[in-house]
């Protein structure tokens, strides 16, 4: 089949005639239009509320337009414009066409009162009221609106994608970009800069100065989020430990993240045990327990590879989820109503409630797993752990201990996330069986494979995009989880590797440069020459 | 000479079938053995119950004075025997170097916690380490590629980094498992005489496993060949080449007589093809 302007327009045009009537029957456009009216009336330009709010669907359907036209000519040859402007113009044809259709249908069927919520939940007489731009009798004025603004946007949009295939914007930036780090990476100050020691001192105070202020001044709600994501890292960065490192796919990986909370719910709450230990002494302590639920967890399942051991570590988080819920065992772990009233830190003799010094809290939390996980990955115990993940039996033949190596890295995982636990339960103030659901451990996997395995920047980002970005699209309302799921599909395609691989170090080059570094006695330097 | 390496009436079964059927050998240090035989005659088995894979139901290895049988590969790997893979298997997302260093894992003395502290044991190790990493990648002529990826290297790298890995547990016995697999004349040339320098420069003593007989005559000091399990001759290249046992085992019993049959058989086709 070759691909003329008329057949790329034509295809475009029919995808998104579709998108259309799929978004109204799916209730979406009237969500999207209210976002749309939302982000219109921050902006102050004008008012589209009221009698007005038909603007609001203007835009949006010029929006589709937009996106239509940009598909059907973005593959075009950008030096004819007339190519670009034919493919444009016949997806907007055809997705307005389709559209106006559809908006005569409905306008035509709500005319002869058929109550179409009958089949279709999210039609509306709202909706449909809305998406007749509130005319009120008349059918042909909207369908032409439909169909003009179509093309009009898609007419838009096949140039905005000529604008960018002719700038070679598109193809140019990723390489532009690395052309110029690496080019300014070797300019002689920048390199004396990043060598010298004050300037590392001064970036990481920087970092730290910014790490301190920008929690004071953001809202409750965003220190609350940051902190969440903060615990999601220190769980991820523990797993990444387990799945990225060693290559042991844990799914039960929430069950230490509950020995850590419920380990410092026991020590610190009045009920049912009265230990009441301050949280600083509850805290290590919590870990350590959880830790040792990882090996006493690793002793007999560590022999087991693959699938087998995901499947029997799976288990064991629901086991654990269900004792704590469980009537049993109420009088020792709370039952299901949980555990209250549980310690939170003292400093200096000042309390830390706030979300704010949270925050602070979780960062430190997060620095010191960050240099505990770098400093083990630069060692033999961290290419151990890597070999093992690449070939378990070579790994042991070359004289890896793959069992105690094994065990080790799920001791320490199981640590991370007992930490984790333990600053969740103290920052609610409650820990209780429903915080330690499956959806816990597949949250984390997900962070870790979204982020990239092994990869401790990844790992962070992918904390803040699955765990805040869903905050941040709550406008979206019901189609949250849709738009995210979308989101993570479309990366695990364009990025399998993960958003932020992991890179390996460069040891040769960092074994050259100590060694053939010019000395001030010379010797080497006269060898050389 | 001392015998570095003893194999008593080594037997491995699987189920009913017997892999490898008492073999003795003798292997004298700083020797270069090779072992030969027909596809499935059990050398491959028998390098894995040297090296630990396996562990053989009867018989005893004894290297350098100690009985080697049953321990865990990771424990024959600190005893200093080390061994390549017929089909290569590095650490394929890890460097040249990463590749290594793994195989340098059994002379590390720190401990994890010592790697979380930094204490100056661990530093040692690590510089060390490393040092004797880039020794190695060099005696390998891999240097420069140091940093790339194991999987990205091409073949005979490969082969070659493999072999680097092999050596960084410092052996004194190395087990190749057909280490001329897969390549071309020249490269097979190259190999031989890089397997001959591991002996010659570092004092090695090797057994290999070799399917090419130019590469195993050229360089053997001495041959044993293995036909269904069992160990059907041994000595010098030169005796092997003469062996009958050995040339029924590859070619068939009455392989002497085979050409001539082969000609009969040509010669009462020759009439009906015309």
């Amino acid at each position: 089949m070759k691909s003329t302007p008329v057949r790329n327009g034509i295809n475009a045009g029919i995808v998104f005639g579709i998108l259309v009537i799929f978004s109204s029957l799916t209730g979406f456009t009237l969500t999207a239009t209210k976002m749309i009216g939302n982000a219109v009336n921050t902006m102050k330009l004008m008012k589209t509320t009221g009698a007005m709010a038909w603007v609001n669907l203007v835009i949006f359907v010029i929006l589709l337009g937009f996106f239509a036209g940009w598909m059907a000519a973005k593959r075009r040859d950008p030096d004819k414009i007339s190519d670009a402007l034919i493919s444009g113009l016949v997806a907007g044809v055809i997705a307005g066409i389709i559209a106006a259709a559809y908006a005569f249908l409905i306008g035509s069927l709500d005319a002869a009162k058929v109550n179409l919520r009958n089949y279709l939940p999210y039609m509306s007489k709202d909706a449909i009221k809305q998406f007749l731009f509130l005319k009120k009798n008349d059918l042909i004025t909207p369908a032409l609106m439909h169909f003009g603004y179509t093309i009009g946007g898609s007419l838009l949009g096949a140039m905005f994608a000529r604008w960018i295939v002719r700038g070679k914007w598109r193809l140019n930036i990723n390489q532009k970009f690395v052309e110029g780090s690496t080019s300014l990476a070797s300019l002689p100050w920048v390199v004396n800069l990043r060598n010298s020691a004050y300037f590392r001192y001064i970036a990481l105070g920087l970092v730290f100065l910014a790490l301190f202020f920008i929690p004071r001044s953001l809202s409750s709600y965003w220190n609350y989020i940051i902190g969440l994501v903060g615990i999601y890292v220190l769980m991820g960065l523990g797993l990444n430990i387990i799945v990225g490192y060693s290559g042991q796919l844990v799914l039960g990986y929430v069950a230490f993240f509950a020995m850590g909370a419920y380990s410092f719910a026991l020590l610190t709450a009045p009920e049912p045990h009265h230990i009441m230990l301050t949280f600083w002494q509850a805290l290590p302590l919590s870990v350590l327990l959880a830790a040792l639920t990882g090996v006493l967890l690793g002793l007999p399942l560590l022999n087991l590879r693959g699938d087998y051991l995901a499947i029997v570590t799976l288990g064991f988080g629901e086991i654990i989820r269900i004792l704590l819920k469980s009537d049993i065992l109420a009088f020792f772990t709370g039952g299901p109503k949980g555990l209250r009233q549980l310690a939170q830190p003292k400093l200096f003799g000042k309390p830390f409630h706030g979300d704010v010094e949270y925050v602070y809290l979780i960062t430190l939390a997060v620095i010191l797993v960050i240099f505990v996980t770098q400093r083990l990955k630069n060692s033999h115990s961290g290419r151990g752990w890597e070999s093992i993940r690449e070939d378990q039996t070579v790994s042991q033949a070359m004289g890896v201990n793959t069992y105690s190596s094994k065990l080790l890295a799920l001791a320490i995982g199981a640590g991370f996330a007992g930490l984790a636990g333990a600053l969740f339960a103290s920052r609610n103030l409650f820990t209780g069986p429903e915080d330690h659901v499956l959806m816990v451990s597949i949250n984390v996997l997900c962070l870790v494979i979204v982020g990239g395995m092994g990869s401790i920047p990844g790992v962070i980002l992918g904390a803040f995009v699955l765990k805040g970005l869903p905050e941040l699209l709550r406008d979206l309302e019901l189609y949250r989880m849709l738009a995210f799921g979308a989101l993570l599909v479309v990366m695990m395609i364009i990025r399998p590797e993960g958003l932020w691989p992991s890179s390996r170090p460069k040891l040769e080059n960092q074994f050259l440069e100590i060694n053939n570094s010019p000395q001030p006695t010379g010797e080497s330097g006269e060898k050389a020459g | 000479m001392e015998n570095i390496l003893e194999t008593h009436r080594v037997s491995k079964f699987f189920g009913g079938l017997t892999a490898v059927d008492t073999v003795d050998l003798q292997v004298p240090e700083k020797n270069i053995t090779s072992i030969i035989g027909p596809n499935g005659a059990g050398k491959t088995t028998f390098f894995n119950c040297v090296s630990g894979f396996y562990s053989p139901e009867e018989g005893d290895i004894i290297f350098m004075g100690k009985p080697i049988q049953g321990l865990p590969t990771n424990e024959i790997a600190r005893r200093h025997i080390s061994r390549t893979y017929q089909n290569i298997r590095l650490f394929g997302n890890m460097t040249a170097l990463e590749n290594i260093l793994v195989g340098e894992h059994p002379r590390m003395q720190s401990n994890w916690l010592e790697a979380i502290v930094g204490t100056p044991r661990f530093r040692n190790d690590e510089k060390n380490g490393l040092a004797e990493a880039m020794r190695l990648l060099k005696f390998v002529g891999l240097e420069g590629l140091g940093d790339s990826l194991a999987r990205n290297l091409p073949y005979g790298a490969q082969r070659r980094l493999e072999i680097a890995r092999a050596l960084g547990n410092g052996p004194k016995l190395l087990l190749l498992d057909e280490p001329t697999a897969g390549m071309n004349p020249q490269e097979t040339e190259e190999m031989t005489l890089f397997i001959r320098s591991l002996r010659d420069q570092l004092g090695i003593t090797i057994i290999l496993i070799e399917h090419d007989m130019q590469v195993v005559m050229g360089i053997s000091d001495q041959i044993a060949v293995l036909d269904y399990g069992k160990k059907i001759a041994e000595g010098t290249p030169a005796e092997i080449q003469s062996n009958e046992r050995v040339i029924e085992a590859y070619l068939g019993p009455g392989a002497d007589k085979l050409s001539e049959k082969f000609r009969r058989k040509k010669k009462s086709h020759e009439p009906q093809n015309a």
